[in-house]
């Protein structure tokens, strides 16, 4: 069974080519995907410019269609920078992928699926 | 009997800014770390002078300025010397509080007790004031500091039940910014109050859209552009820039920040480059992201500084420092502040 969501790792620390494909990727899947996508900054020590223009990017990519976006911040640094940039008031942050999973719109989206594919 | 009085800076602070030395500059102590300062203002205020005039009023003539290390221990060679010098009576304030302490009722319980130290607590532990006798000041010598927590017999907890807060606590100096804004302690904002409970240093720059809502603090020199929203329970510290639409409340602005366009800063302390959110203790750097820096303007920093918050101590002695009791190392600096 497919899963009803899909988790993407936030392109951090990597190299500016590994990064360029890496946000390629992670905005086509957040504009094809029409289940809960949980973007996954937990790889990310801290958030800089481009970090951030790039979560406004994701957000911006779902806007005005169907599909749900969560963060996962990975850490209480992360989370504070996504407070302060009112990032947090877009999106629902979470601390942990788990965390994310226990959200109920994706929790009920998940049921749904699962009744759907039995 | 001699009473004498020692204020020990913690070590990180920048003490030769305190008297205008060249030897350092404010910009050193910059964007290395978080820096909830001891004497860094709040509300405008100078802690160091709040207690230097409690001090004052005990009829002390001067008293004597050093930065310590990072235990705040002042040497007991130091001590020792004080009691040389004709010392009969010490009291050593450790800047890391801010108490509404009546140093006076410190003194005549001290006398009473007739312990060798007495240490002024409250129900969260010391508050870094203490009273020494020559006894204890000698012992000091000997043992290379004063008499420790284990040597109960020597020491004397004087319970303070009134106002007090540690200042190097980001939450405790939010909550005495609360307070001194709403009047529930002797702490006032130093500016003026251009309506209930909203005060203005000198020379603040606010755009037509700016939403100040009270109680709040901007400091001298601060400028706010449009859209931004200062408060409630906001203290944004003299010489700041808050970019538009960015929002601050219920938090602390240190001096000399720039917060960049849009932020949310709620129940945080910044300081430049750097913020701590008082909730969870996190710290975060804001300078990858370009949200926030230190201003650099080292010449009018310190010329703000001395004005402000330490012309008592530009009235330095250093030629009766010179024949004192010398600090065990170069790195504490000694300075003699007549009162």
């Amino acid at each position: 069974m497919k899963n009803p969501w899909t988790i993407l790792p936030f392109p951090c620390a990597s190299s500016a080519s590994g990064r360029r494909t890496l946000r390629k990727d992670l905005l086509s899947a957040l504009g094809a995907s029409g289940s809960p996508v949980i973007v996954d900054l937990s790889a990310c020590r801290t958030l800089n410019h481009e970090d951030i223009d790039l979560l406004l990017e994701c957000v911006a990519q779902v806007s005005g269609r169907d599909t749900q976006v969560l963060f996962v911040a990975g850490s209480r640094v992360n989370r504070v920078l996504l407070e302060v940039t009112r990032i947090s008031s877009l999106v629902p942050v979470f601390d942990s992928v788990n965390e994310a999973l226990a959200y109920p719109q994706v929790a009920v989206k998940h049921d749904a699926e699962n009744r759907l594919a039995s | 009997m001699e009473l004498g009085a020692v204020v020990v800076v913690p070590a990180e602070e920048d003490f030769a800014a305190i008297h205008g030395s060249e030897t350092q500059t404010m910009a050193s102590s910059g964007n290395s770390r978080p820096l909830y300062s001891s004497r860094v203002p709040i509300l405008g205020n100078d802690v160091l002078r709040s207690w230097m005039e409690r001090v004052r009023k005990l009829g002390v003539p001067s008293v004597w300025l050093t930065s310590s290390s990072s235990d705040e221990t002042v040497a007991g060679s130091v001590l020792a010397g004080f009691a040389r010098q004709g010392v009969e009576r010490l009291l050593v304030i450790k800047l890391k509080s801010y108490a509404e302490l009546d140093l006076a009722d410190l003194l005549r319980f001290h006398c009473e007790k007739r312990n060798p130290v007495t240490e002024a607590e409250d129900a969260r532990g010391q508050l870094g004031v203490s009273l020494s006798d020559h006894l204890a000041l000698r012992m000091a010598g000997e043992k290379h500091e004063l008499p420790g927590a284990a040597d109960d017999h020597w020491r004397n907890a004087y319970e303070f039940s009134g106002y007090a807060k540690r200042i190097l606590s980001a939450r405790e100096r939010q909550e005495l910014v609360r307070d001194g804004l709403t009047g529930a302690c002797a702490i006032r904002p130093l500016g003026t109050e251009i309506r209930e409970q909203v005060w203005i240093g000198e020379g603040v720059k606010l755009a037509d859209s700016v939403k100040v809502i009270g109680p709040s603090y901007i400091g001298a020199r601060t400028i706010v552009h449009a859209g931004a929203t200062i408060g409630p329970f906001a203290s944004v510290e003299p010489d700041c820039v808050v970019d538009c639409g960015t929002t601050v409340e219920r938090s602390t602005v240190l001096p000399y920040t720039y917060l960049a366009p849009g932020l949310l800063i709620r129940r945080e302390l910044v300081d430049g480059g750097y913020l701590e959110n008082m909730g969870w203790g996190a710290v975060a750097d804001l300078q990858p992201a370009g949200l926030g820096s230190r201003i650099h303007r080292i010449k009018e920093r310190r010329q703000a500084f001395s004005k402000t918050a330490t012309d008592v101590v530009s009235r330095a002695n250093r030629d009766a420092a010179r024949g004192f009791a010398r600090p065990p190392t170069a790195s504490q600096p000694w300075v003699q502040v007549q009162l």
